[in-house]
């Protein structure tokens, strides 16, 4: 490694890569054949998928009644999972938007991965409040569009479909930031390709790139403008998400710090997701020269801050319910903290916001395993986060006559797991059918021609793109 | 197949020669190309098709008329006529609602003098037994399917011989007060040498009757009038819940307590008893005592009555805790009431001499014109069982009761019965007793019936059929005509004793032909009865009891609100009714005190041996505050033959659970702990109690009972939620004028009005001052709604469907503990928080106040339920099964049924609203404050539901919701509720003020 008393910055590309080296380093995962690795990942996705939509399909064809739900707790599992794969998700917005109008470059190795993370996460997420209804199949009553029913439209009023709008834009605005993000790479990958089908499935998906001052000049602005309206949605998901809680009259729900609460909870959350699959991908795809200790550290150190947030959101609920004077809010924090869902409050502070200040140390950002075992916690911590929010908070509401418990039936636990299955069986897919890193921009971050500067390096470092489409 | 055509006729020259070749071209499925007239054909459908697609409307489509209408049925509108209730032999006055000829709902009928509009749980759930499934449809001859003409042919050829030989005819019934159904058995009875009929209850009250034979001289239950009381004091008498006639007595207790009538004071009640009754739940002091001091109280209460009166009568210990009691009584003579519900003459005749000490014979209770609700006579009963055993018997007749099931000892009884050359069951089901005889002539359904009741002397009643008999059934009195070979039809025998006996008791009808319509139009007819002359008081029957403590357990067992004797245990909305106390479904379970579960070791659902004299129970045990510390109380009419049918109730899943136990039956039988001993049917025991070290789950609709939070969960300042408001009488009184306003605007609003509410603006009070918590409104409302039953393991997981619940709460350290219970259901706030969070606007404000809930619209979220604060709103969790053809034709017309996914709740029956608006508009006349009568209003014994119109400030609702008493559960979170509650005023005893508080 560089030594400390340079002045450049860490390379963030290790290895001294040469733009044709890149290429053929990310590409070669493409090439390869499907490896035994990668099918003793994919099968047990695949049946985690397939145990989730026999479950879901008895629910469906049963009625919602297999899940362990009841009248005064209406929701548990299905709106936690449905809110935790939407956190997830909030990493690659971040990463991807906002780093990149802040101009922060180490983002480059990872973008790809945290968005195509966000799309299955959006994928996973937006499954559950259909199959959470009563009747699935009139889900469709949702969208507000003219019809023959009255016509009858939605309610403007309800958080719900609100949350509609916002994860519907939410996930296209993430796929289409995600694609024109990938039409170099895909104009690379064509062109390194044989004639054939392939080559002419690439030849149109990459839209007819040339690589020429003009296209490069297109697909900057058009990149930046995406950029900028995905970087709202960072904000605006969650907090409308937090909304269909913190309007509500429950307490323990009704609260005005969701907003905040949840986004930071999501980029947590969504961070700690990044991780643990960057750690793998790295040592798995042999891509440890792109992903770097440097990414995690920054990564760890990203966490660390919003474990801080989400830490302080939770002190801050307490002294606001007693500050409060509100009996019924009080005791929601109370039966939170020692009622019958207490074990879900303790993971929750144990991983979330105990854990995370081991990423104060250096050696703990620096051990890869230590940070991927914290990595995993964190996202346990936080499904339990939103299982205490919801659970704990209907199971013991205003009259104590209704006070009731939830446990899971095998059903929910089958489709959680379904849940898990079909988010890691999609990015299998995709680590090995689209560059896992953006080939394009980690050219654009090399040293190359830049390597014995004796300045440090300018503010803005213009890439060279030309190479991308050349190598 | 060779052609010869030579020898056929050809009638033109185009027809085919082959006379076997009927088509001329062979029909060929796959030839493509439509002929001429395919096309036709064809091209008239789709022509067709499109011609009726493209009209506007869908064809109107036409029911068919009756060809022959009845006279007074309207398809579409509801026929109401006036009957008796058979659920009990309380008799109450009911009103049969019946839509297109066929009976739904069953109404108490305001008119009854007795009832007075009220009806009980019991009686409301009856009408499923009309359509029960496996109610008997034709008569059994040794179990196998028999025709009338048969049985009929044996058992008149084994009476004639009987009646030659001499032999025993029984005819066994329990309490039978139909003038027509007596005379009918006496008649029939006559034709025999020895010939008797025996009357038994298998919950029975023979003891008073048999105390007042001793200190009266004449064997009668007196007709108790609660409402003329003013201090009553019961002794385990349960007579708000299950106790003689429990409608009839709440409501006249209610009238005695009403803060709005004017009244000097309300009535003061003190409740002896060893384990949690409803009616000790409602009582203004309550003393914990076994049921083995009653009788040793009571002495010493009546010591202290007499002393006052200057009669001298003994008594040994203690006297102090008695002394404020007894002054009430002796300041309250004349009208005051003691009541005793132990099944021990001795005690009752002690009960007997306070009340005539007091005076209060002829004014609070009643032997000249005396009740006939119960008059079953344990001592014939033993009789008879000794008679069988001589094999003295050789005819018995069985008539509503089922002694295999209801009395101990059944295998022996069986046995006995086995010997009997004859044994006819009139039983409505297969049940116990019915399985072993050798004819079982079923019974019509009472709503098929013709029929009367004289439930208290003075006071009859009619029963008319609603709707033709449903199976090949006789009834009762028909058979005994057919047998006495004198065949006539029920209702020539009815109307022919009314015509000879009823008509000339009374003079205000000159023609028996107006006075039959009306009685038919009223259902009941006040007699101008010569009362009973007054009796002497023997007062050397009285003897004192001594005190006998025992540290032993004791059992009691007791009827269940919902099941009573278990008559009705085929009754799937009787058994999901949690119980008022306990508020546990579908089983029977052993209460323990909080203090002998300590001692025992056990908790809520494990099980417990109990080990009486003669047989051994296990049951899971269920922890009962203010219960006695050495008392086991196990509920009656469980475990019985006929809930075996309830093996595959529930919605099937995977992790579903029957209802049924392992022995294939809900609950389980306690009647074989029952004695019959010094010709007295005892319902307490003394026994051994010990864990089984097994568990038992059970299905409790209300987990928390406590109205504090749990202790170590409490925030300072919120340990009691300020869901029971209560008030101290002489607080209330000194205080009451002083009301404050219904006010609108208590908290400031951020948003202008979006309802105006113009017209109507539906609003209910609640008076916790007058529910009991006898649950007849969950029952009325689950009839009229078409509210379907889950099953146990379905109330297990909380979901419940009852649109109206009773939350009850304890209040005090589980000793003394004090009752509140709650009805609640949709509160149809103004401000709704369900309406707003709806994405798809199913859930909606009417103009007229009314949270309405649209089914098709529904998609089910369950987020209106989750941010509803009241958590009265239901889920449809699975597609319930509603299978029965028959058992369907009593749902409600008027009201969907619900499918699988979609949220429901109380609608305040909006179709009820509505049909009487379309009334009013039809007459021209605004809607009357009353004529919009709720389910759970209608069926209120006590009268503490109201509902009406708030626009109208001279409604009863307005008035009542302007009362000082009102205000409004969880008034603090704005949600602005229709419903408010009316303060619950307690008058406390000066001696345990200090005490109640735990």
């Amino acid at each position: 490694m560089a030594s400390s008393s340079s002045l450049l910055r860490q390379p963030l590309i290790a290895g001294d890569k040469t733009p044709g080296e890149v290429t053929s380093d990310i590409c070669a995962v493409l090439d390869r054949r499907l490896s035994r690795g990668w099918w003793a990942a994919f099968l047990p996705a695949l049946a985690l998928l397939l145990v989730g939509a026999v479950a879901v399909t008895y629910q469906v064809v049963t009625g919602i009644g297999t899940w362990g739900l009841n009248n005064t707790v209406g929701w548990a599992f299905d709106i936690t999972n449905f809110v935790f794969w939407i956190g997830i998700g909030h990493a690659g917005t971040l990463i991807s938007a906002i780093l990149f109008l802040l101009r922060q470059q180490w983002r480059t190795s990872v973008n790809r991965a945290a968005e195509a993370m966000t799309i299955f996460a959006v994928i996973c997420a937006g499954i559950f409040p259909v199959i959470h209804m009563g009747r699935p199949w009139l889900a469709f009553w949702m969208f507000p569009y003219p019809n023959d029913r009255g016509p009858l439209w939605v309610n403007f009023r309800s958080p719900l479909v609100w949350d509609f709008f916002a994860i519907s834009t939410y996930f296209t605005i993430s796929l289409t930031f995600w694609y024109v993000g990938m039409l170099p790479d895909l104009a690379t990958i064509r062109d390194r390709t044989a004639p054939g089908l392939r080559r002419r499935m690439l030849e149109i998906f990459s839209l007819g790139w040339d690589g020429s001052y003009r296209t490069w000049q297109r697909y900057e602005t058009v990149y930046k403008l995406l950029a900028g309206l995905a970087t709202p949605l960072v904000v605006s998901v969650h907090t409308i998400v937090s909304w269909d809680f913190a309007t509500s009259v429950i307490p323990g729900w009704h609260t005005t710090i969701f907003p905040p609460y949840f986004v930071a909870g999501a980029i947590f959350s969504g961070m700690a997701m990044v991780m643990t699959l960057m750690i793998v991908a790295r040592k798995t795809m042999g891509l440890e020269d792109y992903i770097t200790h440097a990414h995690v550290d920054k990564m760890a150190k990203v966490t660390l801050a919003t474990s801080l947030m989400v830490g302080l959101a939770y002190l801050t609920e307490f002294f606001t319910a007693f500050y409060s004077g509100n009996s019924y809010e009080q005791f929601v924090f109370l039966n939170r903290a020692a009622g019958p869902f207490a074990f879900g409050y303790w993971i929750m502070v144990l991983c979330n916001v105990s854990v995370p200040q081991l990423f104060w140390f250096r050696k703990v950002r620096a051990n890869l395993a230590v940070v991927f075992v914290m990595s995993l916690l964190i996202n346990v911590g936080m499904w339990f986060e939103r299982f205490v929010i919801i659970v704990s908070s209907l199971h013991r509401d205003y009259l104590p006559s209704s006070w009731a418990g939830y446990a899971p039936t095998t059903i929910e636990l089958a489709t959680l797991a379904g849940s898990f299955g079909l988010f890691f069986a999609c990015f299998l897919l995709f680590c090995k059918f689209v560059p896992v890193i953006n080939i394009s921009e980690v050219k654009g971050v090399l040293s190359v021609g830049r390597e014995r500067r004796a300045a440090p390096e300018p503010e803005h470092a213009a890439p060279v793109r030309q190479e991308g489409v050349t190598a | 197949m060779t052609k010869d055509t030579t020898d056929q006729y050809w009638k033109s020259l185009n027809e085919p020669q082959a006379a076997g070749d009927e088509f001329p071209e062979p029909l060929d499925a796959t030839r493509v190309g439509f002929r001429r007239r395919e096309f036709l054909r064809a091209a008239g459908f789709v022509f067709g098709g499109a011609a009726l697609s493209g009209c506007g409307k869908a064809p109107v489509e036409r029911a068919i008329p009756f060809l022959d209408k009845p006279e007074e049925i309207t398809p579409g509108r509801a026929v109401y006529y006036a009957s008796t209730c058979d659920g009990c032999t309380a008799a109450c006055g009911l009103l049969v609602k019946c839509r297109d000829g066929r009976s739904i709902k069953l109404e108490g009928d305001p008119q009854h003098p007795l009832s007075r509009g009220g009806l009980c749980a019991v009686g409301q759930a009856s009408i499923l037994g009309l359509y029960d499934t496996q109610r008997l449809r034709h008569p059994l001859r040794r179990g196998q399917p028999s025709s009338w003409e048969e049985v009929d042919r044996i058992v008149m050829e084994t009476l004639e011989r009987v009646r030659a030989d001499g032999g025993a005819v029984r005819f066994l019934t329990n309490t039978v007060h139909g003038p027509t159904m007596r005379t009918a058995i006496g008649d029939f009875l006559a034709d025999f040498p020895d010939a008797r009929h025996v009357v038994y209850d298998p919950l029975s009250s023979s003891a008073i009757l048999d105390a007042h034979e001793r200190t009266h001289g004449v064997r009668v239950l007196p007709h108790y009038r609660f409402d003329q009381a003013r201090v009553i004091v019961s002794f385990d008498a349960d007579f708000l819940g299950t106790w003689i006639s429990p409608v009839e007595f709440t409501a006249a207790y209610q009238s005695g307590r009403n803060l709005e009538v004017a009244r000097p004071e309300p009535s003061y009640h003190v409740q002896f008893e060893s384990r949690l009754s409803l009616t000790g739940s409602k009582a203004d002091e309550r003393i914990r005592i076994a049921p083995g001091e009653v009788g040793a109280t009571l002495t010493r209460l009546a010591a202290l009555v007499a002393r006052r009166a200057g009669v001298s009568f003994e008594a040994s210990g203690s006297t102090e805790e008695l002394e404020p009691i007894a002054q009430r009584l002796w300041g309250a003579r004349g009208d005051s009431l003691v009541v005793c519900g132990a099944q021990d003459a001795d005690a009752q005749a002690v009960c007997n001499f306070i009340n005539q000490t007091l005076g209060n014979y002829g004014i609070t209770l009643d032997i000249e014109e005396p009740s006939h609700q119960l008059q079953g006579s344990d001592r014939e009963l033993a009789t008879l069982i000794q008679e069988l055993d001589q094999g003295r018997v050789s005819v018995l007749f069985i008539v509503g009761v089922n002694p295999l099931y209801d009395l101990s000892g059944s295998e022996r009884l069986e046995e006995l019965l086995r010997k009997v050359p004859l044994v006819v069951s009139f039983a409505e089901r297969l049940d116990e007793t019915a399985e072993t005889a050798h004819f079982v002539c079923p019974d019509h359904h009472y709503l098929e019936s013709w029929g009367d009741r004289e439930p208290v002397a003075g006071t009859v009643s009619l029963l008319q059929p609603c709707i033709r008999p449903l199976g090949d059934t006789r009834q009762l009195i028909e058979s005994l005509s057919a047998w006495r070979s004198a065949p006539k039809a029920a209702h020539e025998v009815v109307q022919e004793h009314w015509r000879t006996h009823i008509f000339p008791q009374q003079a205000e009808q000159v023609s028996f032909q107006s006075f039959w319509d009306k009685t038919v139009r009223d259902g009941c007819v006040k007699l101008d009865h010569a009362p009973a002359p007054a009796r002497q008081f023997n007062a050397a029957a009285v003897q004192p009891i001594p005190s006998a403590t025992s540290n032993e357990f004791t059992l009691v067992l007791y009827p269940k609100v919902g099941l009573r004797d278990g008559r009705h245990a085929y009754n799937p909305w009787l058994h999901e009714l949690p119980d008022p106390i306990t508020k546990v479904t579908w089983d029977n379970y052993a209460c323990l005190s909080p203090l002998a579960a300590q001692q025992l070791r056990v908790s809520e659902e494990d099980v417990i041996r109990i080990k009486g004299a003669s047989s051994v129970l296990e049951l899971p045990v269920v922890i009962q505050p203010g219960q006695h510390d050495r008392v086991v109380a196990v509920a009656l009419g469980y475990g019985g033959k006929i809930t075996e049918r309830f093996a595959d109730l529930a919605p099937r899943w995977l992790e579903a659970k029957p209802t049924v136990a392992e022995n294939g039956r809900v609950g389980t039988n306690s009647a074989p702990l029952l004695e019959l001993s010094g010709g007295t049917l005892r319902y307490v025991a003394a026994v051994e109690l010990q864990a089984a070290g097994k568990r038992h789950p059970l299905a409790c609709t209300q987990v928390h009972h406590n109205i504090r939070v749990p202790e170590n969960l409490a925030p300072p300042g919120g340990e009691v939620r300020p869901v029971i408001q209560e008030t101290a009488l002489a607080e209330h009184q000194s205080n009451v004028r002083s009301g404050k306003e219904y006010s609108e605007h208590e908290h400031a609003d951020l948003w202008g009005e979006d309802h105006p509410f113009t017209g109507h603006r539906w609003a209910m009070a609640i008076d916790l001052n007058a529910c009991t918590g006898c649950s007849a409104c969950v029952v009325a409302c689950q009839v009229e709604n078409n509210t379907p039953v889950v099953g146990k393991d379905e109330v297990r997981r909380s979901r419940e469907m009852h649109w109206l619940r009773i939350d009850r709460y304890y209040q005090g350290d589980g000793n003394d503990v004090r009752v509140a219970h709650q009805p609640m259901m949709c509160q149809h706030c103004e401000h709704a928080p369900c309406e707003t969070v709806c994405p798809v606007l199913a859930t909606v404000h009417s103009e007229e106040g009314l949270n309405q809930q649209v089914y098709n619209r529904c998609v089910g979220t369950r987020y209106c339920a989750n941010n509803c604060p009241y958590k009265v709103r239901r889920f449809n969790w699975f597609d319930y099964p509603r299978n029965s053809t028959l058992e369907n034709m009593v749902l409600n017309p008027d009201v969907t049924v619900r499918s699988r996914g979609v949220m429901e709740k109380c609608t305040f029956c909006v179709q009820r609203i509505q049909e009487a608006k379309i009334e009013a508009r039809r007459q021209g006349k605004p809607v009357e404050d009353g004529a919009i009568q709720p389910a759970c209003q209608q069926t209120c014994p006590a009268g503490a539901i109201v509902f009406g119109d708030l626009n109208d400030p001279d409604s009863r609702v307005s008035q009542l919701l302007r009362s000082s008493r009102r205000y409004q559960v969880l008034e603090e979170i704005n949600v602005r509720p229709s419903v408010g509650y009316l303060r619950l005023v307690r008058q406390q005893s000066p001696a345990t003020e200090g005490e109640a508080h735990g």
